[in-house]
């Protein structure tokens, strides 16, 4: 009789365990060598794997990037030879449009303006060592503005050819400002001491520290238990909490930004202007505001807020019509229906106070609309480059703050020709009135070009403008020459913690990098601001243009020349000494996309082409 | 008085070695106060989520501004009954960020909670039953095989590995059961191989091998029964943290995506009302507590009960 044994089973139980172990092993594998674009969908960086996808975050991933520049500096270096050749070298081999002169005084110039090269910016010339000339195809009355910018600060040539253009750059940066970096431990804080040879007032507080949480609750508390001298953005809620509080104070914060449900019209269902039109008047976003926003923030007429001047010329933004929308979509041949994703990072800005709440209101907005939107929450540097690179394939909630109060902050960023691929294909119409009404001397006189703008924006639905958000400020009741600035450019230098040697300030979020021309994100803006300088600045506090690194900038009768006379006797933090040369190869260096240095993090270098109108040797679009 | 005297002289007649093994130990369960308040605690969980549509007085995933008049945002409990002003919408639990009703989507938590939990181990039992009792009975290189790759998946941490495996299937619900399913499997295969191991050489799965029963027959007929009570405890454990973890991982953002009403996203989303509105934080947690608790009492009911060296 034939005794069955244990041994017919193997087979069986082999195959079974393999089926059940590939998955897991793959799974397991994956997680270390795969970039996985959903992992970092956790609100939370501070999850490990959340954290290990997005490689300029991460301390692993920092030191490839720094082995790669390094190597790279090595030979730019060696190719350059002398400190003041720095834009030369690599120029002949792929430059067909900019010509470099060098010697002892360096210039950039474009070598035509058209023919393929889409910016405004002529030639920068350094006339002698304290003047520089910035020459334009087409006049540029805001340069003023645009150049007071934190993206145009002014770095050391030989620091920035000594790094390669990334590398240290982007971890140790050297300024002019009144506060020099000392160290930054990513994830933790970045501290920062008080630059001695600093040419204008020396800065208040010895050392600053800055901190960053993503959760308000925590900032409010630590402000509350005194381990941090000054927060940013305590949530709408707890404004009655500080104000109440005879320890803290409160400065409120105008709602110069917006905050608008982004779609991008190459992806389908919104490459459909109707769809498009549908959700412009098919989302009650005087609910939002009223609900979710704190006092003082308003509904958003257009893209651009009211105290910029001709921000709200032209039609106001329709009102709210769900049947008119649901009509629109059925006539679009959506009448069933449409399923999308809803996509934001959790962080709050000054024009997103709540990004979880609101999503989920917008969510359900849409579903009355009968659209089926999941919401997906991504990690906050890799929303901003993939929402850059244009690749947010559904709605997403984004906003903006102004950087300078001028309409090409605001609409030649997002909608002009040199803007990034957030919203798809461009307008041809509108970017047309948005260089026109940039090129116009005065205010009257861009008034028409901004009225066409503000209504083909309306026309075109690039995207849905919702709020302007007010926010606030909180610091100890002890700080003297407390303030908020508009711009969300703090200014700590003029910060007096009650006679404490330390400032330590709590912000939202960690920078993504600290080489602020290839960086958009206001909490690295920040950051740069303490310890770098361009050639004017605004007002502390305020939004006036005031002379800094240059004592004047003025034009010529037509606007197409601005001569710059920079100050003497600044230093940079690492001794050497602020000349014209300088200034020629920070801008140089984020203009020629064919430059060795033009590196930067991302390098995107989004401020520059959208404010300039394009870069030289402009790699061709996808 | 004749009923009174009636009941004692059952209870004594009713004597252990008379009683069925699994009879004596549902007894030596119900004999135990704190797996008894376990027993009610799931009991009314289990109830809620059954009746969720009933009881709930709003929907779930419903905003109801606009639809209710004078209802504010992250407003406190107010029941009328209990002096709240009557032109105030009465909420039990008050009304979260989004405008809704917190009660509500408390109670369909219960559902989504209980799901998650049961799914998560039923998933983890089939593949660590599977396993364990295949490596257990067949023994050899297969048993070493099974039994080290599972103690590949034990070398890293429970949740780290949750997260990981989420990661990679992406975000959601099913997905997050899936990983926390996964990363459990190594605790069932273990508990199972051993008991299998020790039955594996009683006399009477000697002699069922003898008489030619196929060894299919034997593992499930034979071994199986008489190894499943330990078993039965961890799992019963393991639904408990089960539901833990999935609220982890929805708190992270990884599991329950919005609007669903899970208790570990409802948390994460008013975190930072701690302090403002903390019935939004506190209420949720209490929900994921008494029910992890719940489970624990009753697991930990079980071990005592079915153990046969702690007979009382």
């Amino acid at each position: 009789m034939h005794i069955p044994d244990r041994r017919s089973l193997r087979p069986l139980a082999g195959a079974l365990l393999l089926a059940l172990f590939v998955p897991v092993i793959a799974a397991c594998g994956g997680t270390s060598t795969t970039q996985n674009p959903t992992a970092a969908t956790g609100p939370t960086t501070a999850a490990p794997t959340v954290a290990a996808t997005t490689p300029l975050t991460t301390t692993g991933a920092i030191t490839t990037t720094e082995a790669i520049t390094t190597t790279e500096a090595i030979t730019t270096t060696e190719a350059i030879t002398t400190t003041e050749a720095v834009t030369t070298t690599a120029a002949p081999l792929v430059n067909t449009q900019a010509t470099y002169t060098e010697g002892a005084l360096l210039s950039v110039a474009a070598k035509a303006c058209g023919d393929g090269y889409t910016g405004n910016l002529k030639a920068i010339t350094a006339v002698d060592p304290t003047t520089v000339k910035f020459s334009f195809c087409t006049p540029d009355p805001a340069f003023r503005a645009k150049a007071a910018f934190a993206s145009f600060a002014i770095l050391p040539s030989e620091y920035l050819s000594a790094t390669g253009g990334a590398g240290d750059l982007i971890e140790k940066p050297i300024g002019t400002g009144p506060y020099q970096i000392v160290s930054w431990a990513r994830g933790d804080s970045i501290t920062l001491k008080r630059f001695d040879g600093y040419w204008g007032e020396k800065a208040k507080a010895e050392t600053v520290v800055i901190r960053w949480s993503a959760e308000a609750a925590q900032r409010l508390l630590e402000l509350q238990s005194g381990t941090v001298d000054g927060i940013d953005n305590p949530a709408p809620d707890a404004f009655t909490t500080i104000e109440a509080d005879k320890t803290l104070q409160l400065k409120p914060r105008p709602g110069l930004n917006v905050f608008y449900l982004g779609m991008n019209n190459t992806f389908a269902p919104f490459d459909n202007e109707k769809v498009r039109q549908a959700l412009a008047i098919g989302i009650d976003r005087e609910r939002i505001v009223k609900n979710f926003y704190p006092a003082g923030s308003e509904v958003a007429t257009h893209f651009t807020p009211c105290a910029i001047p001709n921000g709200c010329t032209g039609e106001v933004w329709p009102k709210y019509d769900l049947a008119a929308a649901k009509k629109l979509l059925a006539e679009a041949g959506f009448a069933s229906g449409i399923t999308t994703t809803l996509e934001y990072r959790d962080v709050v800005r000054g024009y997103l106070p709540e990004p979880g709440r609101v999503a989920e209101d917008i969510q359900a907005q849409l579903k009355e609309l009968g659209i089926i939107a999941t919401i997906n929450v991504v990690d906050s540097a890799t929303y901003l480059n993939k929402a850059a690179a244009g690749e947010l394939k559904g709605l997403y909630l984004l906003g903006w703050g102004a950087d300078f109060p001028d309409m090409t902050n605001f609409l030649d960023y997002h909608f002009g020709g040199g803007a990034s691929q957030q919203f798809g294909t461009k307008f041809d119409d509108l970017t047309k009135a948005l260089q026109q009404g940039a090129s116009q001397p005065t205010d009257e006189k861009r008034a028409p070009s901004y009225v066409e703008a503000n209504n083909l924006i309306a026309k075109h639905v690039p995207m849905v403008p919702i709020a302007h958000g007010a926010s606030g400020v909180a610091y100890k009741a002890d700080v003297t020459g407390a303030h908020s600035s508009p711009l969300s450019s703090e200014f700590f230098a003029v910060l007096d913690p009650g006679g404490r040697k330390t400032f330590t300030w709590l912000q939202n979020g960690e920078p993504a990098g600290l080489y602020c021309a290839d960086e958009t994100d206001g909490e690295s803006l920040r950051v740069c601001e303490q310890i770098n300088e361009s050639l004017l600045a605004y007002e502390v506090g305020g939004t006036a243009v005031k002379p800094s690194l240059a004592e004047s900038c003025d034009p010529n009768a037509d606007l197409t020349e601005w001569t710059c006379k920079l100050r003497a006797g600044v230093k940079f933090h690492d001794g050497s000494t602020f000349d014209a040369n300088d200034v020629v190869t920070s801008w140089a260096v984020q203009w020629d996309a064919a430059n060795p240095l033009h590196k930067g993090r991302a390098g995107q270098f989004t401020y520059f082409s959208s404010l300039w109108g394009g870069f030289l040797n402009a790699p061709p679009a996808k | 008085m004749t009923t009174s005297t009636a009941e004692p002289m059952r209870l004594t007649t009713s004597v252990p070695s008379s009683e069925g093994p699994w009879r004596r130990a549902g007894h030596q369960f119900l004999r135990q106060r704190s797996a008894l308040i376990g027993l009610v605690v799931i009991g009314l969980l289990a109830f809620t989520a059954l009746f969720a549509p009933l009881l709930a007085p709003n929907d779930p995933i419903g905003v109801l501004l606009g639809k209710e008049a004078g209802i504010v945002k992250r407003s406190g409990p107010c029941v009328h009954l209990f002096g709240c002003p009557a032109d105030q919408p009465q909420h039990i639990m008050g009304v979260d960020g989004n405008f809704r009703d917190l009660f509500s989507r408390i109670i369909y938590g219960a559902r989504l909670s209980l799901l998650t939990g049961f799914v998560t181990v039923s998933i983890s039992l089939v593949l660590g039953v599977l396993l364990g009792a295949v490596a257990g009975y067949l023994g050899g290189w297969l048993d070493n095989l099974i039994m080290r790759l599972l103690d590949v998946l034990l070398a890293f941490p429970f949740l780290l590995l949750a997260i990981a495996i989420v990661s990679i299937l992406g975000p959601g619900l099913l997905n997050a059961m899936l990983g926390i399913a996964i990363v459990s499997v190594p605790a069932y295969a273990r508990v199972i191989r051993a008991s299998v191991l020790t039955v594996r050489e009683e006399d009477y799965v000697l002699a069922a091998r003898a008489i030619g029963v196929p060894p299919v027959s034997i593992l499930f007929g034979h071994i199986m029964p008489n190894a499943v009570s330990p078993l039965i405890v961890q799992a019963t454990l393991g639904i408990g943290t089960a539901i833990l973890d999935v609220a982890a991982l929805s708190f992270l953002g990884l599991g329950a995506q919005p609007p669903t009403p899970e208790w570990g996203s409802m948390l994460s989303a008013e975190r930072n009302q701690v302090f403002t509105a903390p019935h939004l934080v506190f209420l949720p947690g209490l929900a994921i507590m008494l029910t992890v608790l719940g489970f624990n009492l009753i697991g930990d009911g079980l071990r005592d009960a079915l153990d046969p060296r702690l007979k009382r």
